[in-house]
């Protein structure tokens, strides 16, 4: 069998066909030096970018657990032209236990009725303690709404980003560059996250922090995708030297 | 209720009361700062009606302390 004769094309166990070789056509000079080249470049960078568009598809609801490309979201060190691509928050159904206690505490009022100790304290005591449960009520359900509304993940087209203000006097914020992410994992374990398909996400990275982790997140294995697609085009910018 | 709590205890009440809403309000207010901080770091379509929320929150908690006063 006929070897190829192009070694830097082809690698050396390579066959090639035995039929006489068409002679090449030459090539069309571009005016503009060079830009054919640039424009494939391009096209490679767009299509990943619109697998990533494809997967993430369009988010209706503003209060939604999964922002896709967000028209109204901002965070405080986003570079100016950086795309904000998705907005992760906790699945919807983690909610589920602060609401219930919630709606306990809104009942329990009118179970004091029922107390025979308090109905030995005069009347405007028992207001005052009733308006002051319920003040107690809403900070409960205020701070676990705050928990989850501005417990955010962030994916732009240069980094992710994790914020997370675990109570109220406690904030930690950390990002790690698309280039740098060598491995994502994710665990759908439970009941639960099975049926209503959410999970965890570990992005093992070569950054400061080896590993960031996102919790219950809706959609796992689509965000592992939409981060694998991102890690795609950041190599193709590496190899074009385009890495900012 | 003079037999089985006396003047005594619902003075105590009446304190104890005072202190929890005076606490309450420093509460409320450190809610109103972080409210305030967070949405200085994410920006998000309803963070004004949460500003709003823990204002309303926090006057509320003011509110409480001269009702204490008046009303124990």
């Amino acid at each position: 069998m006929p070897r190829t004769k192009d070694l830097d094309t082809v690698a050396p166990d390579d066959l090639i066909s035995a039929s006489p070789r068409k002679p090449n056509k030459p090539k069309r000079s571009h005016p503009q030096g060079g830009k054919p080249k640039k424009q494939t470049s391009k096209s490679a960078d767009q299509q990943y970018r619109q697998k990533v568009y494809k997967l993430i598809g369009h988010t209706k609801h503003p209060l939604s657990s999964f922002l896709a490309r967000p028209k109204v979201f901002d965070f405080d060190d986003r570079d100016g032209e950086e795309e904000i691509i998705l907005v992760l928050r906790r699945h919807w159904f983690t909610n589920l236990n602060w609401i219930l206690v919630f709606t306990l505490m809104l009942i329990f009022p009118s179970f004091l009725d029922f107390v025979p100790l308090l109905e030995s304290f005069p009347p405007r005591y028992n207001l005052l303690f009733v308006i002051f449960w319920y003040l107690i009520s809403f900070a409960v359900a205020f701070e676990n709404f705050l928990s989850w509304y501005f417990n955010v993940f962030i994916v732009t087209e240069e980094r992710v980003v994790d914020i997370d203000f675990n109570n109220l006097l406690n904030k930690e914020i950390s990002d790690a560059k698309i280039s740098m992410i060598q491995d994502v994992t994710y665990t759908v374990t439970g009941v639960s996250q099975t049926i209503f398909n959410y999970g965890d996400v570990f992005i093992q990275t070569a950054a400061e922090i080896p590993v960031i982790e996102i919790s219950q997140i809706p959609n796992p294995n689509t965000v592992a995708k939409i981060l694998q697609q991102m890690r795609l085009e950041e190599e193709q910018e590496a190899l074009e030297g385009r890495i900012k | 209720m003079t037999n089985l709590f006396g003047a005594y205890i619902l003075t105590t009440a009446k304190f104890l009361s005072i202190f929890g809403s005076v606490l309450y309000s420093i509460f409320a207010f450190v809610v109103v700062r972080q409210v305030t901080l967070m949405c200085k770091n994410v920006y998000d379509k309803f963070n004004s009606i949460l500003i709003t929320f823990s204002y309303i929150h926090f006057f509320t908690a003011l509110l409480l302390i001269p009702l204490t006063l008046i009303f124990l």
